[in-house]
C-alpha cells in the first residue's frame, strides 16, 4: 500500500477529462439528494476513468467508516461486489488524509482477472476535516495513472463538496425543527395561560358581583351570573380534562376501555346532545344502518364533541353533515362543514400538539390540543383520521374505524335491552 | 352628575361584568368591543373615564391608548392579565392613568374607578381665568389646560395632577411618596414604578431637553420640585 504524495504538477487533464469534471459539478450543484448526485457522479467518471466499483466511507458513531453508498459497474458484473471493497484502503486514507494507493496480485492473477486489485482511496476533504473516503475499485487492471489519480483527486474534491452541503442541509433542517418546537411551547403557554385565566377571571368577577354587600340584584341578574359562573366551570373544567389526556397520552398512560359498541347509535345520541349544547349547531345526520366496531364509547364520543365544537368555533353558522359509512371491514365518518375552510399549509400540521392555525382571532378560543387528541384516541382504536380543507368551501374530518365482522358479539353498548 | 364610563372588552362577558356592577352604582355606561369602536365613542361621546381590555384582536389596548392620548385627556383604567407585569408599565408609559388586574374582584374594580375619577376632578378653589407661567410653560388652570411656548400639549388626568402639585409649589420639594398619596391615593404610596413612568412621560412632553429639565427637576432620593426661575 502506498500513500501518494506530490503528484506532478505537470499532470494536465485532457479535454474529455476537463468535460467529465464539469458534467460533474454541474451534476452536483443541482442535486439535492445526496444518492441521486452520487449516481451522476458514477455516470460522468465511468466514461474518462475506469473502475469495477466505487465506494463512499462513511464515519458512523465511534469513528468506524462504513460504506455509505456503492456501486458495481464492473466489467465481470457481480463477480467484483462480492470481492472486494476496499476497507483497508479506506481506513489508510481516512487517517493519513492523503490519497492511498492499494496494489494486489494474488497467485493466479494471469488467470482470474478478480486477483488483480487496484484500489485508490480518496479523503473526502472539507478544510482540515476528513468527511470520509471514496474509494474506486479496478479489477484486473491497468494500475491508475497519475493522470488518473490526479482525476479522481478531482471528484474526491466534488464529493467531498457534495457531502458537506449535505450535512449543512441537514444541520439546517435540524435547527429549523428544534426552532420550531421552542415557537409552539412559547405560544402554548401564552395561549393556555390566557385559556385557563379566562374563566378564573369570570368566575372571580361575577361571584364577587353577587357577593357585594351594597347592592340588592334582582333574580334574573342572580340567574345570570349564576349561570356564567357554572359555565366558566365546566370549561375550565374540560381545560383541564384535555391537559391531562394529552399528557398522559404522551406519557402512554392512556388506556381505552374497548368493548362492542353501535356506533350509529352512538352517533345519534352525540348530535342529539350537541345540537342541544349549541343553539346555532345545525347538524344534518346521515347514518344507513347498524354499524358494530370496538371502541371506547366515552372516547368516541370524546372526538365527535371535540369536532363538533370546533365546527361551531371554526365554521359558525354553518351546517355540520355528519355521515356513517361502512364497507365489509372498515366504518368511515365524515364530519363536514361549509366553513371558511384551512389553508392547506396548515392542514399537515393540524393534528400536532399545540398547533393553532396562525392568525386565529384570539377570541376563539382553543389549546392545539383537540385534534392532537383526537388523532391519538383514533389512533388507539386502530383507526385514522385525516382532514382535507378547500377555502371558502369548508373543511372535512374523515375517521376511518375497523369494523366488526362477527355480529355474534356481546349485547353492545348504545343498544337498548329489549323485553 | 352622573359619570359616563366607556368599557373596551372583545370578551362579551367581561363587557357585562364591568357593565351592571357601574351601572349598579349609578353609573352611565358606554360599551366598545373593539378599539376603532372605542376611538369613535371617547370623540363623539365624552367619557369621564375609559376602562381599557389590552389584548384585543386588531387593535390592541396599548395602541388605543397611545391613539386617545392624541386629542384627549380622559382618564384610562387598562385592563391587564395577571403575569403580563410588563404590560402594566407599558400601559402606563402609553398615557393610562391606572391598571386593573384581571382576575379581579367587583369591589376593587369600583375602587379602582372611584380613585380614578376622584383624581380626574378638577380641583377646587382655582381662580377663573388664572393661568400659571413657568418658562415656556403655561397652564391654564381654569379650563386645565396646559401650552408649551404657546402650543397645547395633551397630558393625562394623571399627569396633569403631578404638574398641578408641583406648580402649586414652586421652589419647594414634593417627596415621592407625597406626590404618589396625593395623585393616586394613599393605596399607591409605595409605587414608585408608577411615578417615575408618569414623570418620564411628563418631562417627554414639556422638557426640550430630557437630560437637563427645567420644568420638573429631580431631588434624588427625596422627590421633585419644580425650581423658581430666575429669568
Amino acid at each position: 500500500m502506498t500513500i501518494v504524495d506530490d503528484l506532478n504538477e505537470s499532470v494536465v487533464l485532457k479535454p474529455e477529462d476537463l468535460k467529465a469534471v464539469y458534467a460533474i459539478s454541474l451534476a452536483i450543484a443541482q442535486s439535492e439528494n445526496i444518492d441521486s448526485a452520487l449516481d451522476l457522479i458514477v455516470i460522468h467518471t465511468r466514461p474518462v476513468f475506469i473502475f469495477d466499483n466505487m465506494v463512499v466511507y462513511l464515519p458512523q458513531e465511534g469513528s468506524s467508516l462504513t460504506p455509505s453508498y456503492a456501486r458495481v459497474i464492473g466489467r465481470g458484473k457481480c463477480a467484483e461486489g462480492e470481492i472486494e471493497w476496499g476497507g483497508v484502503i479506506a481506513t489508510e486514507a481516512f487517517s493519513s488524509k492523503q490519497t492511498s494507493l492499494c496494489h494486489e496480485k494474488l497467485e493466479g492473477w494471469e488467470s482470474n482477472r478478480l486477483f488483480w486489485r487496484d484500489f485508490l482511496g480518496l479523503p473526502l476533504k472539507a478544510g482540515e476535516e476528513v468527511l470520509g473516503v471514496l474509494v474506486f475499485g479496478r479489477f484486473g487492471g491497468p494500475p491508475y495513472t497519475p493522470e488518473q489519480i490526479r482525476l479522481a483527486e478531482f471528484i474526491a474534491a466534488q464529493t467531498a463538496q457534495l457531502i458537506e452541503n449535505h450535512h449543512l442541509v441537514e444541520r439546517v433542517a435540524k435547527l429549523e425543527a428544534e426552532r420550531w418546537l421552542r415557537r409552539m411551547q412559547d405560544e402554548f403557554i401564552t395561549t393556555i395561560s390566557h385559556e385557563l385565566r379566562t374563566p378564573i377571571g369570570f368566575i372571580k368577577g361575577y361571584a364577587t358581583t353577587l357577593l357585594r354587600d351594597d347592592t340588592k340584584w334582582d333574580d334574573e341578574s342572580r340567574r345570570e351570573f349564576l349561570t356564567i359562573i357554572d359555565e366558566e366551570a365546566d370549561r375550565l373544567h374540560e381545560l383541564i380534562e384535555d391537559l391531562l389526556d394529552s399528557s398522559r397520552l404522551k406519557a402512554g398512560t392512556m388506556f381505552m376501555q374497548m368493548q362492542p359498541v353501535r356506533l350509529d347509535l352512538i352517533l345519534r345520541e352525540i348530535v342529539v346532545r350537541s345540537t342541544a349544547r349549541y343553539a346555532s349547531l345545525a347538524v344534518q345526520l346521515k347514518v344507513d344502518h347498524e354499524v358494530l366496531v370496538m371502541a371506547d364509547p366515552v372516547r368516541i364520543t370524546q372526538v365527535m364533541d371535540n369536532l363538533f365544537t370546533n365546527a361551531v368555533k371554526y365554521a359558525p353558522n354553518s351546517p355540520v353533515m355528519v355521515s356513517l359509512v361502512n364497507s365489509t371491514d372498515t366504518c368511515q365518518i365524515t364530519v363536514a362543514d361549509r366553513g371558511p375552510g384551512i389553508l392547506q399549509q396548515h392542514l399537515e400540521h393540524l393534528f400536532e400538539r399545540f398547533y393553532r392555525v396562525p392568525d386565529t382571532s384570539i377570541t376563539v378560543r382553543g389549546t392545539g390540543l383537540g385534534l392532537y387528541i383526537c388523532q391519538q384516541i383514533i389512533q388507539g382504536h386502530q383507526g385514522e383520521i385525516s382532514v382535507s380543507s378547500e377555502l371558502s368551501k369548508g373543511t372535512t374530518f374523515t375517521i376511518q374505524l375497523p369494523c366488526i365482522k362477527n355480529k355474534e358479539m356481546a349485547l353492545p353498548v348504545g343498544e337498548e335491552l329489549e323485553g | 352628575m352622573t359619570k359616563k364610563i366607556l368599557i373596551v372588552d372583545d370578551e362579551p362577558r367581561y363587557v357585562r361584568l364591568m357593565e351592571a356592577n357601574l351601572t349598579s352604582d349609578h353609573y352611565e355606561v358606554l360599551t366598545a368591543s373593539n378599539g376603532e369602536q372605542a376611538l369613535e365613542i371617547v370623540a363623539n361621546q365624552r367619557p369621564d373615564l375609559v376602562l381599557l381590555d389590552i389584548m384585543m384582536p386588531i387593535l390592541d389596548g396599548f395602541t388605543v391608548c397611545e391613539r386617545i392620548r392624541k386629542f384627549s385627556s380622559v382618564p384610562i383604567i387598562v385592563v391587564t392579565v395577571k403575569g403580563e407585569e410588563q404590560d402594566r408599565v407599558k400601559g402606563l408609559d402609553m398615557g393610562a392613568d391606572d391598571y386593573i388586574i384581571k382576575p379581579f374582584s367587583a369591589t376593587e374594580l369600583l375602587a379602582r374607578v372611584r380613585a380614578v375619577l376622584r383624581r380626574a376632578a378638577k380641583p377646587a378653589n382655582i381662580p377663573a381665568q388664572s393661568v400659571f407661567h413657568h418658562g415656556a410653560l403655561d397652564i391654564d388652570l381654569a379650563k386645565a389646560e396646559v401650552f408649551l411656548k404657546g402650543k397645547m400639549v395633551y397630558l393625562s388626568a394623571t399627569e396633569y395632577r403631578i404638574l398641578l402639585q408641583l406648580a402649586q409649589n414652586v421652589g419647594t420639594v414634593i417627596p415621592s411618596e407625597q406626590l404618589l398619596r396625593d395623585v393616586w391615593g394613599a393605596e399607591y404610596q409605595k409605587d414608585k414604578e408608577i411615578l417615575w413612568v408618569s414623570i418620564s412621560r411628563l418631562r417627554q412632553k414639556l422638557e426640550e431637553d430630557q437630560n437637563d429639565p427645567r420644568h420638573i427637576v429631580t431631588r434624588s432620593g427625596v422627590g421633585y420640585i419644580m425650581p423658581v426661575l430666575n429669568d
